[in-house]
């Protein structure tokens, strides 16, 4: 069945969602309704997938079929479905300690694979839903409950790994750029093979509290004012100039068409 | 028939994101708290709103970046049946 | 036409997979259930919709196996001991969520890497207490090839039949040991049953098993691993709520296990009467058609525990239970009967020989339970 209006694609009886006030999750998870209505997916044709975390909740408000599997596996679970039903769109939502740590190896096989779904990994730099400890992707220098000191280790570029592990599109956007995330989902879900969206989001109750970046307008301010386009910032490699610290690196880090694996036929 | 932008207010939780997003701060702090507590945000002069002046005509949803970004679902273009003049004005 | 082969255990798992309609195996290679993998890869392309995938670990073996499940195909997996733990957190959560998959488990000597071409039986509590919290689960044990074949088919079965995971648990040397084996044209296939457009996905009549909803079915399910209520929408904080799902999920297994239990009972007038499951159950064959004055209880599932079937033994003084562990089902026959149990554990990827098992019988028969 086809959706007449956008609302159609949440489980009503579900809203309002778990997640805190200001967190950019619920934002994501509009950007990605956006496009899937924008491209007039059929709802009992797709199937969302989540691991465990604050993203992975995102599956139950949506109204198609959706699975909540186990930690760090989402990607090991959609390969799965998407192989037993090749028809089906399969999107998944990840997060960053979802998707970097625990399940970093199931990531960059499904990417080698190339198997034809979109990840959207929302990524708040920190373990959220357990109370703010340190993920791989947590900057250094940044404050956690397991980092009370401060990060110690470099962080994961988590669209150079997809890149480097063969992903066939990976962009990275913010919560904030909510437009140009929308349109990153609707060239991921249209682009055949492993479409890998990368959005940095805010978390004021756990990154932005222990950070001292403050509430949500503030945090997400804050990714607002320290995104830099991938493009200014390759120019910048190129005349030598350094990045400073704190960017985010935004843009389209690749769209191309190597061999693709449980394509629609 | 015409579009006029609403808030939920069972689903606003009062994050103020839709404040910092629209071009023409249409969406203000709110000072007031609900019954539940929370200070949904008021609007100002919602009638600039791109939205609901051009999508009938255009045919298509337009800027909407407020109902993209509120993480909690809140925002949304209602359709009024009763024709109500437009709040237009030009600011110098 | 029926068909004649000859092959190893291994493959006729695979055989009696291919027979049952599967039509998903995602897995990872581990010595000795290689084989199972190898067929199926060579089997399922040349199926229609048929899918074979060699993931990156186990633990994605079983996700993906169960992700396939859920778009309504027939999904197995295949693994050995280290393997199998690995697959621990899934299982559970295959548990959880209701979905039928079959995993074959070719035992090896544990723990650790241990020996990886030698028997054991030493998963036998693992499949039964190894993932977290209160489950039960069906776990059937061949003991020869033929049976390879058609416990990998009831497993199929059963698994649809009762929604949940099923173990095919064989070793080492049935999987590799050649036997002939007598393929049927067709064999007996249950599907879960299907659910009514009015029930909700995880809503249940008396019978305690809800019908199934794959994805693409219209229904519109939402699957998780929390605790859910009828809708399958997650409710972890209520106690009652998590009582009620555990106590059913356990339930639709445990109040049947005399309606699944499959076993073979010879001689139970006899005094001395050996229980045993797969591969041990050979030379207790071979010892009983010697000694008339001893019987035996085979299982061929073994969990769920049938304990009602050891009160059919009314003149037992001694159980003896031969076992490639240091004695994991003895302790649950221990705990249903008051009658002496002797286990007779042996590792190290040896069988027991008939020899020992008679010396371990003719200590107990004049004794009546005292050495």
């Amino acid at each position: 069945m086809k959706a007449q209006v956008k609302e159609d694609w949440f489980r009503k009886d579900r809203l309002p969602h778990i997640f805190c006030v200001g967190c950019g999750n619920g934002t994501i998870i509009n950007c990605v309704v956006d496009a899937v209505f924008h491209l007039d997916l059929d709802i009992d044709k797709t199937v969302f997938l989540s691991g465990i975390g604050c993203s992975s909740r995102a599956p139950g408000y949506m109204a198609s079929d959706s699975l909540h599997t186990t930690h760090g596996r989402a990607l090991a679970f959609a390969t799965g479905v998407k192989l037993g039903r090749p028809e089906f769109d399969v999107i998944v939502y990840t997060g960053d300690g979802d998707l970097a740590a625990i399940g970093g190896n199931h990531f960059i096989h499904a990417c080698r694979r190339n198997i034809d779904m979109t990840v959207v990994c929302m990524n708040n730099q920190i373990y959220g839903m357990t109370g703010g400890q340190g993920s791989p992707c947590t900057p250094i220098g940044k404050l956690s409950t397991t980092t009370p000191y401060g990060a110690q280790e470099t962080p994961f570029d988590l669209c150079e790994l997809a890149v480097g592990a063969g992903a066939n599109y990976v962009a990275r956007w913010t919560s904030y750029h909510v437009k140009e995330l929308r349109n990153a989902v609707i060239t991921g879900i249209e682009t055949p093979g492993l479409s890998f969206i990368e959005v940095l989001c805010q978390c004021p109750t756990s990154f932005g509290n222990k950070n001292k970046i403050g509430e949500g307008v503030e945090h997400a301010s804050y990714l607002r004012k320290n995104a830099m386009l991938l493009q200014k910032a390759r120019r910048m490699e190129e005349e030598g100039k350094k990045i400073p610290p704190e960017t985010f690196i935004v843009g389209e880090y690749v769209k191309r068409s190597r061999p693709v694996m449980g394509g629609k036929t | 028939m015409m579009k006029q932008l609403t808030i939920n207010e069972t689903l606003c939780k009062g994050c103020n994101l839709c404040t910092i997003i629209c071009p023409y701060r249409i969406f203000q702090i709110g000072t007031t708290p609900n019954r539940r507590g929370i200070y949904i945000p008021k609007l100002y002069k919602p009638g600039r709103c791109t939205n609901c002046r051009l999508q009938d005509l255009y045919g298509r949803q337009l800027c909407g970046t407020c109902a993209l970004i509120c993480p909690d679902q809140a925002i949304s273009w209602e359709t009024v049946s009763q024709y109500k003049k437009p709040e237009i004005m030009i600011e110098y | 036409m029926s068909q004649l082969e000859f092959v190893q255990g291994n493959i006729a798992c695979g055989k009696g997979a291919i027979a049952a309609g599967c039509t998903f195996f995602g897995g990872y290679p581990i010595t000795p259930s290689t084989e199972v993998a190898e067929y199926m890869a060579a089997a399922l392309p040349k199926i229609e919709g048929g899918c074979f995938i060699q993931m990156e670990d186990e633990i994605a073996g079983i996700a993906c196996a169960i992700g396939a499940a859920w778009t309504g195909a027939r999904s197995m997996t295949a693994t050995s001991g280290p393997g199998f733990s690995l697959m621990m957190e899934n299982i559970g959560y295959a548990f959880m969520t209701e979905t039928p998959c079959v995993i074959v488990n070719v035992q090896r000597g544990g723990p650790s890497t241990g020996q990886p071409t030698m028997a054991a039986q030493g998963d036998m509590m693992q499949a039964r207490y190894g993932s977290h919290g209160d489950y039960s689960i069906i776990a059937l044990c061949p003991a020869t090839v033929q049976e390879c074949f058609e416990l990998t088919v009831k497993a199929f079965n059963l698994s649809d039949q009762f929604r949940c995971p099923v173990f095919v648990m064989t070793d080492e040397i049935i999987g590799h040991m050649r036997e002939r084996i007598l393929i049927p044209d067709s064999v007996e296939i249950i599907r879960p049953k299907p659910a009514k457009p009015t029930d909700l996905p995880f809503g249940t009549d008396e019978s305690d098993i809800p019908g199934f909803l794959p994805f693409g079915s219209g229904q519109r399910i939402h699957v998780t691993g929390l605790t859910h209520d009828e809708r399958g929408y997650p409710d972890s904080s209520s106690y009652q709520r998590h009582e009620m799902l555990i106590k059913r999920l356990v339930h639709k297994i445990e109040s049947r296990r005399h309606e699944i239990a499959d076993y073979e009972i010879v001689n139970p007038d006899a005094k001395i009467i050996f229980i045993c499951y797969g591969v041990p159950a050979r030379t207790v064959q071979q010892l009983a058609a010697q000694d008339k004055a001893i019987g035996y209880l085979r299982l061929r599932i073994v969990w769920p525990f049938p304990e009602e079937v050891l009160k059919q033994f009314k003149n037992v003084t001694t159980f003896i239970v031969p076992e490639m562990n240091l004695g994991m089902i003895s302790r649950e026959i221990e705990r249903h009967t008051a009658i002496p149990v002797v286990s007779v554990g042996k590792i190290g990827g040896d069988l027991h020989t008939a020899q020992e098992l008679q010396e371990v019988a003719n200590a107990y028969k004049t004794a009546g339970g005292q050495r």
